[in-house]
């Protein structure tokens, strides 16, 4: 399979979109990719946090009045996985045709464009792998490196999502660069603050930003190393789309 | 890999086996080897029209959700709530347990436009 070619570029790391907004965007992209335009990564940050839901993650997994109280929106994402909060993240988004065969399995995309990601972090001097684990799954994206995501040690740095539609792929994902006030477990419902303490211990036991690992973590110095791992590891080549 | 002789395929990758003029759905090996552990599955409505290579369906794997899409044009009669409790069974036996939904055809003649196994099974084959 090769991914090789020309590729939309899209630096929306000084977005103002909405969180709805911001997904909106990536299924626009991959609607563009449906219908014929190039493979594109996109590259964004948000503006205030948000807690984006799994496509079929229950409702009731979030604590409504909590993401009120706190100026948390709330949002779909079209991908699969569980909550996840975004504000002090880098968040990619990556479609492409589906390839055919074996190459445009789940599992094989994760591992290809995995890669790529790797290859960006080790620009910044981060040794990040591919997870295996299994782990628990629990509400929170974060509190379990599965497949689809990146570890540090045993601990989660960027988790991953899907979306297959039309024979296109809309893969997007965050790496965690440094932490909110607040984390899921301000944000998730929990049956009592004994749940939401181990909530908070897990995540951070289970998960590390660039800022712990003394590496850069501005989005744009981030999101030059991201870009810079697809072209080697890809061999793509860009061309920018002002947006 | 199995591709069962008695089913018609679509390029989309689900299978269709004809009872009585209705049209009994699923998803293929193939389609459920490439998606990985299932985890969840959206079913379309029964009473909803469907219409022929539109999407009806949803399956989430791995963090990943791909869309299903509709083999024939018909109205979903039956759709196979076991899935909600078990939807590992489109994994262990796509073309029984695992069958997603049933269509009454409004127009069968669209079957002819399915893929038969040996064809299905060159379609997959093709690099």
């Amino acid at each position: 399979m090769t991914f090789a070619g020309e590729w939309l570029l899209i630096d929306d790391v000084d977005g103002t979109r909405s969180a709805a907004g911001q997904m909106a965007a990536d299924l626009t992209l991959l609607d563009e990719v449906a219908g014929g335009a190039p493979p594109a990564l996109r590259l964004y940050t948000w503006h205030a946090p948000a807690l984006s839901l799994g496509r079929f993650q229950p409702d009731d997994d979030v604590d409504r009045a909590a993401c009120d109280r706190l100026g948390v929106e709330v949002v779909r994402r079209p991908t699969g996985g569980r909550a996840l909060l975004h504000g002090g993240d880098l968040t990619y988004a990556v479609v492409f045709r589906r390839p055919r065969g074996a190459a445009g399995s789940v599992d094989m995309l994760f591992r290809r464009l995995a890669a790529a990601l790797v290859a960006g972090l080790a620009q910044l001097g981060v040794p990040a792998c591919l997870g295996r684990g299994a782990g628990d799954v629990g509400p929170a994206c974060f509190s379990a490196a599965r497949g689809a995501d990146l570890r540090v040690g045993d601990r989660k740095l960027c988790g991953s999502a899907q979306l297959q539609r039309e024979g296109a792929v809309l893969q997007h994902g965050s790496v965690l660069c440094r932490r909110l006030p607040v984390d899921e477990a301000d944000l998730l419902a929990c049956t009592d603050d004994e749940a939401r303490r181990s909530m908070r211990v897990a995540l951070r036991h289970r998960t590390v930003t660039l800022e712990e690992l003394g590496v850069p973590v501005e989005p744009e110095e981030v999101g030059a190393a991201l870009i810079s791992g697809f072209a080697q590891t890809l061999d793509v080549k860009w061309r920018s789309r002002v947006t | 890999m199995e591709f069962p002789q008695d089913l018609r395929y679509s390029r989309e990758h689900e299978w269709v086996r004809v009872e009585d003029g209705r049209a009994r759905v699923g998803i293929t090996d193939y389609a459920q080897d490439a998606l990985g552990d299932v985890v969840f599955v959206q079913l379309p409505e029964a009473g909803a029209d469907v219409a022929a290579a539109a999407t009806c369906c949803e399956v989430e794997s791995t963090k990943s959700v791909s869309e299903v899409y509709a083999p024939v044009s018909g109205t979903v009669v039956e759709v196979n709530d076991a899935l909600e409790d078990a939807p590992e069974q489109i994994n262990e036996d796509p073309y029984g347990d695992g069958w997603l939904f049933v269509i009454e055809m409004s127009n069968p003649a669209e079957l002819d436009a399915l893929l038969d196994a040996a064809a299905y099974e060159a379609f997959v084959s093709e690099p």
